[in-house]
């Protein structure tokens, strides 16, 4: 399994799923913090509260993770965070996901999960400072 | 061996076996109504959506148990792109405005799952390993 991960469309796929993942990450961050993309379910939040300091975390996280800096310190923060986000604010209202709202946080939590083990893949900041 | 060459496969087989599950589920609710989802209530199996719950539903078994991974993979990554562009692209450019976030993340992870495999926790490395144990039958 592994002689295919190398070659060079695997990891350039991997690449791909960082940058979109971190993206997708990012809105949520810039939503809560810059309030864009405008969401009527984030306006007027407050940077010291707990939805604030999850925007900061989204924020910078996902600025780091698409640009593939830093990305398995900054991919094992976010795996747990996300895990936090999911159990805080998604869990107590059921346990399926489908019903709670918390699938897209769980599958971020392993989607990050797998980028703390697998890297960043070529495309990445991470990888132009090891070429130097 | 560096250590992240043995983990990340494996911990590939868990990230594929989680987006099963959270496709499965989508399967079930859209063709069984279990779990209850207000949306999904009473949908004809041969509408968009019925269709659509068919190919979580198989799909979603596939991806968990790790057979046929790749054109899984494959053909799952395409239902999500025709799925975030028919229902949730006309809503708004940004995917956190038109709720295609879930959609656009799994499109990425099956297109990713389709070229990287199932890892070794999955059937189809069950049966490779089977399959290379078998005597070479053309040395007779």
């Amino acid at each position: 399994m592994n002689s295919i991960l190398a070659t060079p469309y695997g990891l350039s796929l991997l690449s791909i799923l960082r940058i979109f993942t971190g993206l997708s990450l990012l809105q949520h961050g810039t939503a809560k913090i810059l309030g864009f993309p405008a969401t009527p379910m984030f306006s007027n939040v407050q940077i010291t509260s707990l939805t604030g300091l999850g925007g900061l975390i989204e924020l910078v996280g996902g600025i780091l993770f698409t640009i593939g800096l830093f990305t398995r310190p900054v991919a094992f923060i976010l795996s747990g965070f996300t895990a936090v986000a999911y159990f805080m604010a998604h869990a107590s209202k059921s346990f399926f996901p489908v019903l709670n709202g918390g699938e897209l946080a769980a599958l971020y939590c392993f989607v990050f999960l797998y980028f703390v083990f697998a890297g960043a893949g070529p495309w990445s900041v991470d990888a132009i400072r090891e070429r130097k | 061996m560096e250590p992240s060459t043995v983990w990340a496969p494996r911990v590939l087989s868990v990230l594929r076996i989680v987006v099963g599950l959270v496709l499965l589920q989508y399967g079930l609710a859209k063709l069984f109504g279990w779990p209850a989802v207000k949306m999904f209530q009473d949908l004809p199996w041969l509408s968009l959506f019925g269709i659509a719950g068919m190919f979580e539903l198989i799909g979603g078994t596939l991806l968990i148990l790790g057979l046929f991974t790749r054109p899984a993979a494959f053909i799952l990554s395409g239902e999500m792109a025709a799925a975030y562009f028919i229902e949730h692209f006309p809503r708004s450019f940004f995917p956190i405005q038109s709720e295609g976030d879930l959609a656009v993340t799994l499109c990425f992870t099956f297109l990713y799952l389709s070229f990287a495999g199932g890892g070794p926790l999955s059937l189809d490395a069950v049966l490779l390993s089977k399959a290379n144990l078998r005597p070479d039958m053309s040395r007779g």
